[in-house]
């Protein structure tokens, strides 16, 4: 009878505990899983600061954001696609937004931009994300390429105006060259050479692929682009083709290199971080305007400006478009820009004129690397990898393919380390691009 | 009812079976399956396309740039293994003061992760600020920094890392083998006479073909389809096309190009390379060993 007694308990109690998991589980938080590339602990913390602030708003809601490095994102959306499981929202390369919206595998953010205010957003960076008429990205801050050079030295040479043209800049890579100093340093890496490679045949005038898709790359403006590349390695470090992006900000502030061609705003947290302190700012380390090429008349440089996207076929996509709505709340948005704040121009002209932005102690030491990069923005000097025309980003799907490919830097690595005529490897260049767009399909020609 | 030793046999190898299946005969089958495809790598589109991935790459250059790049990789790696693990063996098997201690050390490449290794590894042999360059500096041996994951010597630093990662493995497998080595053999060799070479060649070698046929066996393996260590010294920097392997051009064909059809064609065809050369290496070797 005793035991029959401590059995009924000990059964309550379980069945208790059942219904409580239960009850807890029908009630249970809506997840929004949210993807960022941002790594680094200040935007993590922000992110983190910002989701905490939104789940106390929304206790319905529990966001789960992961930091992910940009070399893996792209596999893990597509992974994730795959399996039919996306998050909710993910930051993305352009190439790759413009690429899932073709595959119908986006919903559109009119909702948040209409939230934030069309107006209210900088005109370059509608155009990232609008496919017809719906935005189908939304980018979280911009930063765009800048060509970064030690003014002490320049001075010490009498340099004083930045390069207008490619034989300008070479002229003044020469000077600034020395047995202790070289001239210019520039990352190896593939991601890095595409970004260049696109840059500089914009600002050549150029085109990579023609309405039919067909590569370019034995055209004029390419040949031109890689005989610079070649010129401009007889300035830079032996063994560039070695360097990722950190290594040849490091040159920078290591003091081995006189200009990099590929610095960006984030650079200016790390010359403030290494670089001796009374180096440490724009009397040392400025930015000039990129240069143009013979065949152009405009400077061009890359805009690193992820998009925010939202995945159909995700679970909670309404309740991550409250998430994105309250992370474009200024005091939100401010406080995620001031973790990188050279890096991360902001996308509403609002935070742009803000007081506490404005205040903010590196936008105030380094305005010139921001004047230059609003100077791009607002001329439509910049553009997305790989893009050289807006329209691009929605006839040629097949960018993030040709970037992951690494035709692109094979050429450049042909010609300027292996000493192959441009005319081979170019050539050789086109065939592989064009075997890859027709077995991919794109091919129209 | 009585079940028959016979279905209890089945039974009992049921789950072994369903394991192997599922681990194995169906990764194999579903990849050679793929390869007879033009799949992208994440999007449900897919055609059949016979043998057409092959041909693609028997006449694609890249593929027999891999193909040579992996060979030289595997067999330099393998024999520098070898060599230095026999000997590192034949050392650490002779008493001397600290022996244990080395023995530990010895291991120490084996046991850390390979992401640990290879991040030291780059910041060692960095050009500019490497400790390696600035050694070499120092002592006048070079005037130039050295660019050691540069085009001209990625390839052997790639092979010198691979080796010192990956030797430990033959270094145990040999000392564990010497150390059951009767001693009388030995003494008996030294009674008639021959010095510490004609008894290296003639008793601890003959005593060491069986481990040193697995041993390179596995390595060979192991080594030939490779990934991470190649992989992880061209990320952020790293001439990596110089030491694109077959496992990373399989990669890449994968997850970059998006063409799943070739990249599993790659790696069928990696796949019958080790097949091909384990059966000529057991008709070989162990034929005659006559086991």
């Amino acid at each position: 009878m005793q035991f029959e007694k401590k059995y009924r308990v000990v059964l309550g109690m379980v069945l208790s505990f059942v219904i409580v998991l239960c009850g807890t589980a029908f009630a249970a938080q809506k997840v929004v899983h949210v993807w960022h590339t941002e790594t680094n602990p200040l935007s993590r913390t922000a992110i983190a600061n910002i989701v905490a602030r939104f789940e106390a708003l929304h206790p319905d809601i529990k966001v789960e954001a992961e930091a992910l490095a940009w070399g893996d994102l792209e596999g893990k959306i597509m992974a994730g696609l795959a399996a039919g499981s996306p998050p909710e929202v993910s930051h993305g390369q352009p190439v790759t937004c413009a690429a899932l919206q073709n595959k119908g595998l986006l919903l559109p953010l009119d909702e948040l931009v209409n939230h934030i205010g069309e107006e209210n957003i900088w005109d370059q960076i509608k155009k990232v994300g609008k496919f017809g008429d719906h935005y189908y990205g939304l980018v979280h801050a911009a930063g765009t390429s800048l060509l970064v050079y030690r003014k002490d030295l320049a001075k010490e040479k009498g340099i004083v105006e930045g390069p207008k043209t490619w034989e300008d800049f070479l002229d003044i890579a020469e000077a600034l060259t020395t047995d202790d100093m070289y001239g210019v340093t520039i990352p190896g890496d593939n991601l890095f050479i595409n970004i260049l490679t696109g840059e500089l045949t914009k600002a050549n005038g150029g085109i990579l692929f023609d309405d039919q898709n067909r590569p370019q790359f034995t055209g004029k403006s390419m040949m031109e682009m890689l005989d610079f590349w070649k010129e401009l390695t007889k300035y830079m470090p032996p063994g560039w083709e070695a360097h990722g992006y950190l290594e040849t900000f490091a040159n920078m502030y290591g003091q081995k290199a006189a200009m990099m061609y590929q610095g960006y705003g984030r650079g200016a947290s790390l010359i403030e971080q290494y670089a001796p302190e009374h180096m440490a700012n724009t009397d040392y380390f400025d930015v000039w305007i990129k240069p143009h090429g013979p065949g152009g008349t405009k400077p061009a440089a890359q805009v690193d400006e992820e998009p925010w996207m939202l995945f159909k076929g995700s679970r909670n996509p309404q309740e991550a478009i409250e998430f994105l709505k309250f992370f474009y709340e200024d005091d939100n948005y401010l406080e995620y820009i001031q973790t990188v704040p050279i890096h991360f121009f902001p996308i509403t002209k609002s935070l742009r004129r803000n007081k506490d932005y404005l205040e903010t102690p590196m936008i105030k030491k380094w305005k010139g690397w921001l004047d230059v990069q609003q100077y791009y923005l607002e001329n439509d000097l910049v553009k997305p990898t790989l893009i050289i025309d807006w329209k691009d980003l929605a006839e040629k799907p097949y960018l993030m393919e040709i970037l992951g490919s690494g035709i692109l830097k094979d050429m450049v690595m042909e010609v300027t380390k292996e000493d192959v005529a441009l005319e081979k490897a170019t050539a050789r260049a086109q065939k592989r691009a064009e075997e890859l767009l027709e077995r991919g399909g794109y091919a129209k020609w | 009812m009585k079940i028959s030793s016979q279905k209890t046999g089945i039974m009992l190898i049921m789950p072994s079976v369903f394991v192997i299946c599922a681990l194995l005969v169906y990764p194999v089958s579903y990849g050679i399956w793929l390869s007879f495809f033009r799949k992208h790598s994440f999007f449900p589109e897919q055609n059949f396309v016979g043998l057409a991935n092959y041909v693609y790459l028997l006449k694609d250059p890249d593929f027999w740039m891999s193909l040579r790049y992996g060979t030289i990789y595997s067999f330099s790696t393998i024999s520098l293994q070898i060599i230095i693990g026999i000997i590192a063996a034949l050392i650490l098997h002779e008493s001397f003061r600290g022996r244990n201690f080395v023995r530990g050390i010895v291991l120490f490449p084996y046991m850390i992760p390979t992401v640990v290794a290879i991040l030291l590894w780059k910041w060692l042999l960095n050009s500019e600020f490497g400790l390696i360059n600035y050694f070499l500096r120092t002592i006048g041996i070079a005037k130039e920094p050295i660019s050691w994951i540069g085009k001209d010597h990625i390839m052997t630093s790639l092979i010198l890392i691979s080796v010192w990662e990956f030797f430990p493995f033959v270094v145990l497998s040999v000392l564990g083998r010497l150390q059951t080595i009767p001693p009388d053999l030995y003494e008996a060799a030294k009674v008639d006479g021959a010095g510490a070479f004609s008894r290296f060649i003639h008793i601890t070698l003959p005593q060491l073909r069986n481990v040193l046929f697995v041993v390179i066996l596995l390595r060979s393996i192991w080594m030939f389809t490779k990934f991470d260590t190649v992989w992880l010294l061209t990320q952020g920097g790293g001439a990596e096309k110089y030491i694109r392997t077959l496992p990373v051009y399989a990669y890449m064909r994968t997850f970059m190009y998006y063409q799943a059809g070739l990249g599993s064609t790659l790696a069928v065809i990696m796949f019958g390379i080790l097949i091909a050369f384990a059966a000529i290496y057991f008709k070989m070797f162990r034929r005659e060993e006559g086991i």
